[in-house]
């Protein structure tokens, strides 16, 4: 009975014309957003084309834009598309897994934790890129040695959020667990683990990226196959149109893995 | 189906004993319905001078958050702590619960010492601490998840029990749908469907507006009039601690201590009207008077 006083009071709300000027005006970044982008570009164009800077230096969008189309036609290409690909899904794949697991038995041992968590966090703030070279003497030019770095790259923040996140369970929910006689494995995976993943899924949005950083600046150091070698080739070749392709498909990449860890996100975590 | 009790406790079908909390066997055991229950617990609780003292943060000395707190509280009771911030209520619930251990004394849940938590024994907090990933059902059953008894049979009380505060309609609606109170009432029935002997209640409707917390005292009235479990209930609102308790232990600050126990000369069931009653004034004085509010 108390319920239905509650609900009386949802009034409908009159519908709103669909009245685009309007729309506009409530939200005008609709239009505005893409509005940048189009004046960037417009200054991009007016600079490469006026002589301000030479051409071989910045080529006009429409340059890169068939800079793009040659790389999709190019028979090459796919391979390196799909080296850099793989070095950057397996690299991001192998650190969330161990990363969160290593959080996961961390979080469980809590004098281990605080015994390893001074070096957690020195390795998080150093940036693990500077292994590169390292990692490509120790694994060789093939694959290996980029999805390690990729790996290295991507591991710390994943490592620290889920820590953070584990760490999060209210006291008091914890509290009730304990009343309930609950078992360290079910307090592990009905209460700290469903806490921790809000936590857990920043950390893989930062590590979708670092991974990917990751195996592009091992292909720089040296490599057989994948984007961060053609950005070298390109730039030795002074083929500034199709670095800037490649640049342009690096950001493709990275969108789309970002937006499949946002989408696996969105169906994990949908509590959120 | 036709079942207005909520507690069928007395009926030989069921499979748990009153006040036996679902089971005390541990959780990883599916236990046998018929043969689970070994003696009953019916709820008493005797506390003989408990005494916790506490380091402080820098650990430079000791805090005492209770002192030689004696009391025995009845099978059924319905009984209130009240006293300011500080005096060691909570303290002392969470000794009951068995989640700490006094430094001194010891706590009887019918004879026996407590010395960790049980299942007969319930807590609710002033937060719902519900799980934002169960709907209201789902986190009205984790008990029996973490029990690890059949959902099925417990599913249809879990329904009555939402039924009974209200929430029917509600089930399959995720916590930060609910307003404050329809959490607390979730709460309140995940505490009931595990059939505790005892509840212990931490301020659960202090962060709630005048308004629900007076609503839901009532409710909470009317359960326990029907159940008739023990209830200790933590407050600082003596009126609330008034009108729903059969006696009030006062509470002190430095160091926690028990100043008075006051029993309320109100007459079961209340009301509302029982509020307009003098003895129901009166009491509510005394308890001041012993607070030192008066001065």
């Amino acid at each position: 009975m108390s319920l239905k006083a509650e609900t009386r009071l949802v009034v409908p709300i009159e519908k709103p014309r669909r009245n685009l000027w309007r729309r506009i005006r409530q939200r005008p970044e609709v239009i505005l957003s893409p509005l940048v982008l189009v004046v960037f570009l417009v200054i991009w164009e007016w600079v490469s084309t006026s002589g301000l800077v030479s051409p071989v230096i910045l080529p006009a969008p429409p340059k890169v834009f068939r800079g793009i189309l040659t790389l999709v036609k190019a028979s090459w290409f796919p391979q390196h598309l799909w080296t850099t690909t793989i070095e950057t899904v397996l690299g991001f794949c192998i650190a969330g897994a161990s990363a969160f697991t290593m959080a996961v038995f961390l979080h469980q041992v809590p004098l281990l934790r605080r015994v390893i968590y001074p070096y957690v966090v020195t390795f998080q703030v150093m940036p693990m890129i500077v292994l590169a070279p390292i990692f490509v003497v120790w694994f060789g030019f093939g694959i290996t040695s980029k999805v390690v770095v990729s790996v290295t790259t991507a591991f710390f923040v994943v490592l620290v959020n889920s820590l953070a996140g584990l760490a999060a369970v209210p006291e008091n929910s914890l509290l009730l667990m304990r009343s309930m006689v609950a078992t360290r494995r079910q307090v592990l995976f009905k209460l700290t683990i469903p806490t921790s993943l809000p936590y857990v899924f920043a950390g893989l949005k930062t590590a979708a990226t670092l991974a990917l950083i990751g195996s592009l600046v091992g292909e720089f150091v040296t490599a057989e196959k994948g984007l961060g070698r053609l950005l070298t080739q390109f730039s030795f070749a002074l083929k500034q149109d199709l670095v800037f392709a490649t640049v342009i498909w690096v950001g493709v990449l990275g969108l789309a893995l970002y937006g499949i860890v946002s989408f696996l996100e969105k169906k994990l975590v949908w509590w959120r | 189906m036709a079942e207005t009790r909520l507690w069928p406790l007395r009926r030989r079908a069921n499979p748990y004993v009153p006040g036996q909390g679902i089971s005390s066997v541990d959780a990883r055991v599916r236990v046998d319905p018929g043969k689970a229950n070994t003696g009953s617990s019916a709820g008493r609780i005797e506390a003989r001078d408990v005494t916790m003292t506490f380091e402080t943060r820098r650990g430079t000395g000791l805090v005492e958050a209770l002192s030689d707190l004696t009391v025995s509280i009845e099978p059924g009771e319905f009984i209130s702590l009240v006293g300011p911030s500080g005096c060691g209520k909570s303290t002392m619930l969470k000794i009951i619960a068995g989640l700490l251990q006094p430094t001194r004394g010891e706590v009887l849940i019918d004879g026996v010492p407590v010395r960790s938590p049980r299942r007969s024994v319930g807590i609710m907090f002033q937060t719902p601490e519900l799980f934002p990933w169960r709907n209201v059902l789902q986190n009205v059953l984790l008990p029996i998840d973490i029990f690890g008894h059949e959902r099925e049979y417990h599913t249809e009380r879990a329904r009555q029990l939402l039924n009974m505060v209200g929430l029917s309609a509600f089930e399959k609606a995720y916590p930060r749908e609910l307003s404050g109170g329809m959490q607390q009432r979730t709460a309140l029935s995940r505490v009931l469907v595990a059939d505790p002997a005892i509840i212990l209640m931490d301020e659960p409707f202090g962060a709630l507006d005048e308004f629900t917390r007076e609503r839901l005292n009532l409710e909470l009235l009317r359960i326990w009039e029907e159940a008739r479990k023990t209830v200790v209930f933590v407050t600082h609102n003596i009126g609330e601690a008034v009108f729903l308790s059969d006696r009030v232990v006062v509470m002190d600050t430095a160091p926690g201590r028990v100043d008075a126990i006051v029993t309320v000369p109100l007459a079961r069931p209340r009301t509302v009207q029982d509020m307009k009653d003098p003895a129901y004034t009166n009491c509510i004085f005394e308890i001041r008077e012993y607070l030192g509010v008066e001065r």
